[in-house]
C-alpha cells in the first residue's frame, strides 16, 4: 500500500517539478531569455535582461483578458492549455542522460504525435478566436507544420535505421534504445552519415518552433501576430509559455538523439549538462539563424524544407539503410 | 508577494502598440529608431506588438484626421488593462502645422484621456525614450490600483 503510495507521489514529482512542469517553465523561459540576448548582441545591442522572458510572463497574467465576442469561449480558453500540457509530457519521455521519468514507455513516434498538438492546439485557439488575421495566421500554420513533418520523419528513420542495424532489429524507434546505445557506441553525431540528418534537425528546429525566419505564421508587422491577434492576458502569456518550452523541447529532443552519451550518470548534473547543450544547440539552430536572416515568405518556407532540408535527411537515411 | 512580482514585471515589460493618425512619417521613423543597436530600448523590455490586444502602451503619432479618428479610439479601446496612452510629436497634441485644416479632428486629449505627452517635431529619440520609461512608471502605479 505505502509502495503504490509513494510510487504514485514519485510519478507526480516527476510530473510537477524535474522533468515536468516546473522544470519545463524554468528552463524553457531562460533558454528563450538566452536566446533574445544572443541575438541581441550578434545584432551589436546590449538586450534585453536573460529574466525578461519571467517579466513577460508574469505581467501578462496581471493584464485584462478579453474575450472576443465572435469567439467560442471554451475551445478560445482551452486550447493554449492543451498545447502546453502536450509539451510537459513530451519532456517527461525524453530520455536525460539515461534517466527518462517514464522509462521505455514511448517511442520516436509517440514524440512524433505529441509534437502536433501545441501546433494544432493554436491552430484551434486561432479557428476559434474569430479573426480574419488570425485565419491567415492558421492556415500558414497548416503549411509550416506540413513542411517541417517530412523532413523530421525522415531523420527519425535515419536514427531508427542506425539504431536498429547495430541491434540486428532492423528498425529501432524505442527513445530508451536509442540513448542506449548512444552510451556504448558514442553520441550519434560522431558517425559521419548521421552528420546530414543532424543539419537537417537543426534546420527544423526553428521552424517547428515558428522561430526566424520560419515565423510566416505570427507575422507580427504584416498580419498583426497571425494566430495570436485575439489574444490577451494570461491565455497569452500560456502561449508565450508554450514558444519558450517548445523550444527546450526541441533542443533538448535534439540532444537525446544526436549527443546523447554525454553525462556522469548522476541525474541532477545531467540535467545541468543537457540543458547547457540545449543552449548550445540553440544558439547554433535558433539565435545565429534568427540573426542573419529574414523572414520567408509561406512557399519558400515550403519549397526550403521539401527540398534542401528532406534531401540531407535522406542522405543520411540512404547512408544508413546501406550500412555505410 | 504575487502581487508586487507582477507590479515589478509590468514595468518591465512594457510592449509598444503603434497607431499612426494621418502622421508624416517623420515619428514613425523616429519611434523604430529607438529600437536600433544605438539606442536599443529593448534592453528595458519594451517590444513592438503587432496587435492592440497584446500592448501596454499606445504611442499615437499624426494630427487625428477626420479619416482616422474612429479607428484610432477603436484600436485604444481594445488594449487590456492597465494600459498607457502616450502621444508622440507635436500633431497629435496640438495639431502642429496642421492646425486648423478642414480635415484634422484633433488634437487626441479632446477624446481619450492622454497620460504622457512627448513634444518635438520630431522628438529627439532620447526624449521619446525618456517619455516612454515615465509611460512604465504611471503603468505600474495603474497596475498597483487594480
Amino acid at each position: 500500500m505505502t509502495s503504490i503510495l509513494l510510487n504514485a507521489l514519485q510519478y507526480l514529482g516527476y510530473i510537477l517539478i524535474f522533468p515536468g512542469f516546473l522544470f519545463c517553465f524554468v528552463c524553457g523561459m531562460l533558454l528563450c531569455g538566452i536566446d533574445r540576448k544572443l541575438v541581441a548582441r550578434m545584432q551589436k545591442r546590449v538586450g534585453p535582461p536573460i529574466l525578461q522572458p519571467f517579466y513577460d510572463f508574469f505581467k501578462l497574467c496581471g493584464k485584462e483578458t478579453i474575450i472576443p465576442d465572435a469567439a467560442s469561449r471554451t475551445t478560445f480558453l482551452a486550447a493554449p492549455l492543451v498545447g502546453l500540457a502536450a509539451l510537459v509530457v513530451i519532456q517527461l519521455f525524453v530520455p536525460i542522460h539515461g534517466f527518462s521519468a517514464f522509462y521505455g514507455m514511448a517511442d520516436v513516434i509517440v514524440i512524433l504525435y505529441l509534437l502536433l498538438i501545441p501546433a494544432l492546439a493554436s491552430i484551434l485557439g486561432a479557428a476559434a478566436s474569430g479573426s480574419p488575421y488570425a485565419g491567415i495566421g492558421l492556415s500558414r500554420e497548416m503549411v509550416t507544420i506540413i513542411s517541417c513533418e517530412l523532413p523530421l520523419v525522415l531523420i527519425l528513420l535515419a536514427i531508427a535505421k542506425t539504431v536498429g542495424n547495430a541491434l540486428g532489429t532492423g528498425l529501432c524507434f524505442s527513445l530508451s534504445a536509442i540513448a542506449d546505445y548512444q552510451l556504448v557506441h558514442g553520441s550519434l553525431i560522431t558517425k559521419a552519415r548521421m552528420i546530414p540528418a543532424a543539419i537537417a534537425m537543426l534546420l527544423v528546429i526553428p521552424g517547428e518552433t515558428g522561430n526566424h525566419p520560419f515565423d510566416a505564421a505570427e507575422a507580427e508587422t504584416e498580419i498583426c501576430e497571425g494566430m495570436l491577434a485575439e489574444y490577451s492576458g494570461g491565455p497569452l502569456a500560456v502561449f508565450k509559455l508554450s514558444h519558450a518550452v517548445k523550444m527546450l523541447t526541441l533542443t533538448s529532443l535534439f540532444v537525446a538523439l544526436f549527443l546523447g552519451g554525454v553525462g556522469t550518470g548522476i541525474t541532477a548534473v545531467d540535467g545541468v549538462v543537457v540543458f547547457i547543450l540545449c543552449v548550445i544547440v540553440t544558439a547554433v539552430s535558433i539565435s545565429f539563424v534568427h540573426a542573419v536572416t529574414a523572414r520567408l515568405k509561406i512557399e519558400q518556407i515550403f519549397k526550403y524544407y521539401w527540398t534542401v532540408v528532406s534531401g540531407l535527411a535522406l542522405v543520411s537515411l540512404v547512408l544508413a539503410w546501406y550500412g555505410l | 508577494m504575487f502581487k508586487k512580482l507582477i507590479e515589478e514585471s509590468t514595468a518591465k515589460s512594457p510592449w509598444l502598440f503603434h497607431i499612426n493618425s494621418g502622421s508624416c512619417n517623420g515619428c514613425d521613423i523616429e519611434l523604430v529608431a529607438i529600437l536600433t543597436p544605438r539606442y536599443d530600448v529593448e534592453r528595458l523590455g519594451f517590444k513592438l506588438a503587432g496587435s492592440p490586444r497584446q500592448a501596454d502602451i499606445v504611442v499615437v503619432t499624426g494630427p487625428i484626421t477626420k479619416q482616422s479618428l474612429p479607428r484610432v479610439l477603436r484600436s485604444i479601446s481594445q488594449v487590456p488593462e492597465p494600459r498607457c496612452i502616450v502621444t508622440m510629436g507635436s500633431c497629435p497634441q496640438s495639431g502642429n502645422v496642421f492646425k486648423g485644416s478642414y480635415s484634422v479632428a484633433g488634437p487626441l486629449s479632446k477624446y481619450v484621456h492622454v497620460d504622457v505627452d512627448i513634444a518635438g517635431c520630431a522628438p529627439k529619440p532620447e526624449a521619446i525614450i525618456d517619455g516612454l520609461a515615465l509611460a512604465t512608471q504611471i503603468l505600474k502605479e495603474k497596475r498597483g490600483q487594480m
